[in-house]
């Protein structure tokens, strides 16, 4: 007999049943009662169609564009330090974050910028909240950069050190990329053969990954210098063409990782079903692969470290449940590409499903681990564990090895690819910035790259990286309730219904608010504390200096670099002040243009109770 | 006119077959390539700025190759004006190059 309820069969099948109903039910509705989105409506695309930024494309390419644009290494570490309250909330929020707010998110983003005629936030923001609403945002924007900088390139030295292999194989994917970009622009090889051979150089850096493994000599430094190696990488990334470097490496990168998300799916499926007998053939472990993580719901984090379940989780897991980063992508391409629009839904709703499907699939790799593998949570390796248990059953050929270095690899080209276009972004973001006035040499692109990449790799060396990852999950949730609001605001000056964006961002922005408070109190605290000598309260050691050491990694985690841990302590309290102030006024001025939105459209509303007419 | 991966199709009904190969061979197309074909086609956007503000400075007021030239190279240039005009004076925001 099958059990289904000890293995995450059943977890994967109702969440895809909930996605559904969330999708035909509750999307679909919203789509036709508070957007009304109407294929006969002339889209941007259609009005300004250049044939290079405005032209009308393929509902299923465009699901295809935007869904790889959104997935990153959010879904898939996110529930790592989400799993700390119990896998049974974290999967909760999965489902009901994208249900309720993550779709919503996208596709509002995507109807605001068509229905403003493909214009992207910057400018609605400006429109809806004045040039001190732009500012505010751009300066939101530039820290948002350098803390997701800070915790991808921490991650992407954390993956280089944890596995060997990775290193090698990662470099031999950039060469590879960097060749097929040659064959193609060059030499115009056709893209199929290009594909072929990248593809098979792809196959041997990895098999030469485990042939060559590399690990650094110099321990507890080992993450600094492969933190800096990073950096190299992503400056090179980022001021190359990118017809040179990012657009064939990413190109390549696409189908690894990608294979991975199916094969963990594909795993996660046939856990009741193991060991699965085919005439005299067994195939698999001896029994299924059991869930061994506890269901939770846990109040706190057990070990102490994170805090509260509210708001913690609800920034931990942000891609997967909802993202702001999406709405950038939302308003700044695809929206410009839309057909029709009722081909919103499919793209932007859709898409975000589609993501929180790879968010359930990471929170599954972790479910089957044991719990050990979660202490201290420093164990960057647990996704990739998880994922070799679920998948090397069915790939009895491929080795330990091979797997780990593959799974490796996939962790790092998630964090890498995305990594060089924040680069880039924050480049043009910081040459917007600082174009005139008397720091205009940090618009110059190298100097704003290398920038761009030394303030995050100070972070990324001396922050532990799930201190780093509570920040940008902030950062980036707020983004989503602040993106939530203008919708809102646009719906209000439609006459549209606004409570089914209102509360969603209401909550979102109060919920990443409070976790930025939150982590400013840990940091702050941990300062106070040891100041004041007061003794840390838990474990054996009672040393006053475990308060701000607890906050920072390895090399500077010891007594020796107490002063130093104590200055890093205290320039995270001040970036977390920074961001709350600045999401915080940002908040205020939707807030108050919601309110005198809703007023305008009252006034305007006609006597009767007709209805009126609602989108001009 | 029609663009890339355009969603409507010739006239002619298409078995359910073949919709599925079109829909999965376009959502393989977007995930993989599209974004890359659309900075390159920004990458040519650019780079045909500069050639009409080189070539056809004179318009606004900024003359960077001699009138002869310029006159010269007009036949060439004059069905590109319209696009160009039309990006050129296009509002762009730092929110318009996150991809």
């Amino acid at each position: 007999m099958v059990d289904f309820l000890a293995t995450p069969f059943l977890w994967v099948v109702a969440t895809i049943v909930l996605y559904g109903i969330a999708y035909w039910g509750y999307a679909k509705w919203i789509d036709r009662n508070v957007w009304r989105s109407d294929a006969k409506k002339t889209t941007p695309a259609h009005m300004y169609m250049d044939g290079v930024e405005y032209f009308p494309t393929s509902r299923y390419v465009l699901w295809g564009y935007q869904f790889k644009s959104v997935a990153a290494l959010g879904p898939i570490l996110g529930p790592f330090i989400g799993i700390t309250f119990g896998w049974l909330p974290a999967l909760i929020w999965i489902i009901a974050g994208n249900f309720f707010i993550g779709w919503l998110q996208d596709y509002g983003s995507m109807m605001l910028s068509v229905r403003k005629e493909g214009r992207s936030f910057g400018p609605i923001t400006y429109e809806f909240t004045g040039a001190r609403g732009r500012t505010n945002l751009l300066a939101f924007v530039l820290f948002y950069l350098i803390i997701i900088s800070a915790a991808f390139i921490a991650l992407i030295a954390s993956f280089w050190n944890a596995f060997p292999g990775t290193f090698v194989a990662t470099i031999g994917i950039i060469l590879a990329g960097v060749l097929c970009g040659q064959l193609l622009y060059r030499f115009k090889v056709n893209v199929f053969a290009v594909t072929g051979i990248g593809l098979a150089l792809v196959v041997v850096s990895i098999y030469l990954g485990v042939a060559f493994p590399v690990s650094l000599p110099w321990g507890v430094w080992n993450v600094p210098v492969w933190a800096f190696i990073c950096a190299i990488i992503l400056y090179a990334a980022a001021v190359l063409p990118t017809p040179t470097f990012i657009q064939p490496t990413n190109y390549l990168a696409f189908y690894p990782a990608y294979a991975a998300i199916i094969l963990i799916l594909v795993g996660a499926l046939l856990t009741p079903f193991w060991p699965i007998q085919i005439g005299s053939f067994v195939i698999g472990p001896p029994a299924p692969i059991n869930v061994q993580m506890p269901a939770g719901p846990f109040l706190t984090d057990p070990q102490g470290i994170l805090g509260p379940i509210w708001p913690i989780l609800f920034v931990a897991i942000a891609c997967g449940a909802i993202s702001g980063w999406h709405s950038l992508v939302s308003s700044s391409s695809s929206s410009k590409q839309l057909d029709i629009e009722t081909d919103a839904l499919p793209v932007g709703g859709g898409a975000m499903f589609s993501e929180g499907l790879l968010a359930l699939a990471s929170l599954i790799a972790y479910m089957v681990l044991v719990p050990s593998f979660f202490a201290g949570r420093t164990n960057v390796a647990a996704w990739v564990a998880g994922a070799v248990v679920l998948t090397s059953p069915f790939l009895g050929n491929l080795t330990a090895p091979v797997l780990t270095t593959f799974f490796g690899l996939v962790l790092i080209i998630y964090a890498l690819t995305v990594q060089a276009l924040v680069t880039r972004f924050f480049r043009l973001v910081a040459g917007e910035t600082w174009a005139e006035g008397r720091f205009h040499a940090l618009s110059n692109k190298h100097v704003s790259t290398v920038v761009g990449l030394a303030v995050p790799w100070g972070f990324a060396v001396s922050g532990s990286w799930w201190a780093l990852w509570l920040y940008f999950g902030g950062a980036n949730q707020l983004l989503a309730g602040l993106a939530i609001m203008l919708i809102t605001i646009h719906l209000a000056r439609t006459r549209a219904p606004t409570r089914y964006s209102l509360v969603p961002g209401a909550f979102m922005i109060v919920t990443t608010l409070a976790a930025l408070l939150w982590q400013i109190y840990t940091f702050g605290n941990s300062v106070v504390q040891y100041l004041g000598n007061v003794p840390y309260p838990s474990g054996t050691n009672a040393d006053p200096s475990v308060w701000i050491l607890r906050n920072v990694r390895p090399p500077i985690n010891v007594k020796d670099y107490a002063f130093v841990a104590l200055g890093i302590n205290a320039v995270f309290v001040l970036v977390g002040v920074i961001l709350f102030i600045a999401g915080l006024s940002m908040a205020i001025r939707l807030f108050q243009s919601y309110r005198s939105s809703l007023a305008e459209a009252r006034a305007k509303a006609p006597a009767a109770a007709d209805g009126g007419s609602r989108e001009d | 006119m029609r663009q890339l991966g355009d969603s409507k199709g010739p006239p002619h009904p298409k078995s359910r077959g073949r919709k599925v190969r079109d829909a999965a061979k376009g959502v393989l197309y977007g995930m993989a390539a599209h974004g890359h074909v659309t900075a390159a086609l920004r990458t040519r956007m650019y780079l045909e700025h500069l050639f009409m503000f080189i070539t056809l400075g004179d318009m606004l007021g900024v003359p960077v190759i001699p009138p002869y030239y310029s006159l010269k190279i007009l036949p060439y240039a004059v069905p590109n004006i319209k696009s160009w005009k039309q990006r050129v004076f296009r509002e762009r925001d730092f929110t318009d190059q996150v991809f």
